[in-house]
């Protein structure tokens, strides 16, 4: 009894310890994420970098190159696509939203405004509330794309700051194995298999849909500039910036549900600041263009190359992209969903983990042997 | 145990690291291959140290790799709530057990307990699956090595199964 009251005062301690644990991480997590926020930011993009990369390493150094010339190669190519990035694409988009900007407070935005105005005047017989619905779209319309233009600003910042992040993207890349037999040579013996496993199938299934997600958002991108092409070539160019817009919808569409409206309503915008002839048949060009890009995405593209295991609730995806939002703005909102999927895809294996290994009985065999030892 | 992380390259002891390639020498899947290659399979093991009566593996979890012994010994029972543990094995320096699971996730047919504490390093599937992919050359010696282990193991059973059969077949006819 004496035995059973003591080792019942073991695991209570025990259980007490692993408690105050948590809390005093989640303490800190809270009191510091202020000030640790932006290196974290870097380190998740610096890790999801590596995993999308890691399978070119690998597959240069299964064509016969050493690791490290297969890491310098790749380290080459970030750094090529980050200054491309930051040379020719940041300041552009920057400058178009400012255009847009500039646009929409001075004369397209009137002629709207005097357009509604006058639908409002004939329907409804209500000047003011015709003034009053003009003006709150206006705020609206500015607010919305000022905080764009703070975005694109701020990726611009980040970017600058980002020089950094190559460097991590490396040693995360040349080290992975180094630091995953760092973690695993701490977890005690009772759970190593178990701990073991479960890293490799995350880091597989993570690695999929990381690549599967960038994949879809490439194809989705392409597809959208290529159909916003052919809207130019038939209607002598009611798009400018077309190219920006297509890889914009490609990144929006990492947003399952909302995502392709959202990649669909700057070209919308554009194509009625330019004011073409024949708007109304552009726009609807560009509906019928987006339109037939998801179908292309939801039956043929999604199911090839996006896992399965993630399909997420719509109210999940909305939940996620508030919380992204709040935490870390519109690179949150559009991050928001990538992160959940792997949070989805990793709590399912630890599921896994724990149904198939004995955790319940962790040492019976063991306990019964040193039994037997002792009689 | 040295840790992975802090462990500082220049100042490894070597003579740990030459019992390290010394204990994997000894491991037929390995014994064909190059310093050089021997070192790349030294990146990929785990080391570990398990105490008296701890058990290393358990029967019915899922099979993940194999484990090596670098020194100490090993029981491998075979746990049956009717018939109680029986044991299969006494194992010691140099010795590998669970090699089976470095081909599939089938679950572990019997579970291993260190004896007195020892010192194992552990080769997994997952790992060997990536050598497979990305030194198709050091991954072909190793699979081969491994499939004619389990050859020879093949024909040990069915030399057992004759000798039991004509045993069978002796008894039977009187």
């Amino acid at each position: 009894m004496d035995s059973y009251a003591f080792q019942l005062y073991s695991q209570i301690l025990k259980i007490f310890w692993c408690v105050l644990l948590i809390i005093i991480a989640i303490a800190f997590i809270v009191f510091a994420f202020p000030y640790i926020k932006d290196v974290l930011i870097m380190l998740i993009i610096a890790w999801l970098l590596a995993m999308l990369l890691s399978p070119l390493v690998n597959f240069l150094e299964h064509k016969g190159l050493g690791r490290s010339w297969a890491i310098l190669i790749v380290m080459i190519l970030i750094f090529a696509i980050v200054g491309v990035l930051f040379i020719l694409l940041i300041p552009r988009i920057i400058r178009t939203v400012e255009v847009v900007i500039s646009k929409l407070q001075s004369d397209v935005i009137t002629e709207y405004s005097l357009k509604i105005e006058n639908f409002f005047e004939k329907n409804f017989n209500n000047a003011e509330l015709a003034r009053n619905v003009t003006a709150t779209l206006n705020e609206l319309g500015i607010k919305l794309l000022g905080s764009l233009g703070e975005f694109f600003k701020s990726v611009g910042s980040f970017l600058a700051s980002m020089v950094i992040i190559p460097f991590i993207t490396f040693f995360l890349i040349k080290d992975s194995r180094r630091f995953k037999r760092a973690f695993i040579s701490h977890v005690p013996n009772r759970y190593f298999e178990l701990s073991l496993n479960i890293l490799h199938k995350i880091g597989n299934q993570v690695g999929n849909y990381i690549q599967g997600q960038a994949t879809d958002a490439l194809i989705v991108g392409m597809l959208s500039i290529l159909g916003l092409f052919i809207i130019n070539l038939a209607f002598h160019g009611p798009i400018p910036y077309f190219v920006l817009i297509g890889m914009f919808a490609g990144l929006a569409n990492l947003i399952p549900y909302l995502g392709p409206v959202f990649g669909a309503v700057p070209a919308l915008i554009i194509a009625m600041l330019n004011n073409p002839p024949n708007l109304g048949l552009v726009l609807l060009w560009i509906v019928i263009v987006f339109i037939i890009v998801q179908l292309i995405d939801n039956v043929f593209i999604s199911p090839m190359v996006v896992s399965k295991s993630v399909n997420m609730h719509p109210l999940t995806v909305a939940v996620a992209v508030i919380i992204g939002g709040n935490v870390a703005g519109a690179m949150g909102m559009l991050f928001a969903v990538p992160l959940t999927g792997i949070i989805k895809v990793s709590s399912s294996q630890v599921i896994w983990g724990i149904k198939n290994y004995e955790l319940r009985h962790p040492s019976r065999v063991g306990e019964n042997l040193s039994k037997k030892n002792k009689q | 145990m040295e840790s992975p992380m802090w462990g500082n390259g220049i100042f490894k002891k070597k003579n740990k690291e030459d019992s390290i390639f010394a204990t994997l020498k000894k491991v037929p899947i390995f014994s064909d291959l190059k310093p050089k290659e021997l070192a790349e399979v030294e990146k990929i093991v785990h080391q570990r140290r398990y105490k008296k009566n701890e058990t290393i593996i358990h029967a019915g979890d899922p099979g993940l790799g194999m484990y090596i012994i670098v020194n100490g010994s090993v029981e491998v029972v075979e746990e049956d709530e009717k018939a109680g543990k029986r044991t299969l094995a006494k194992l010691s320096d140099g010795s590998f057990f669970g090699d089976m699971a470095l081909l599939d996730e089938d679950p572990r047919s019997a579970s291993a307990i260190a004896l007195v504490d020892s010192d194992i390093m552990g080769f997994f599937r997952p790992d060997f699956l990536d050598l497979i992919y990305r030194k198709p050359k050091l991954g072909i010696k190793v699979l081969l090595a491994l499939a004619r282990i389990i050859g020879e193991r093949l024909r040990h059973t069915n030399e057992l199964l004759v000798k039991i059969q004509e045993r069978k077949d002796t008894h039977r006819n009187g």
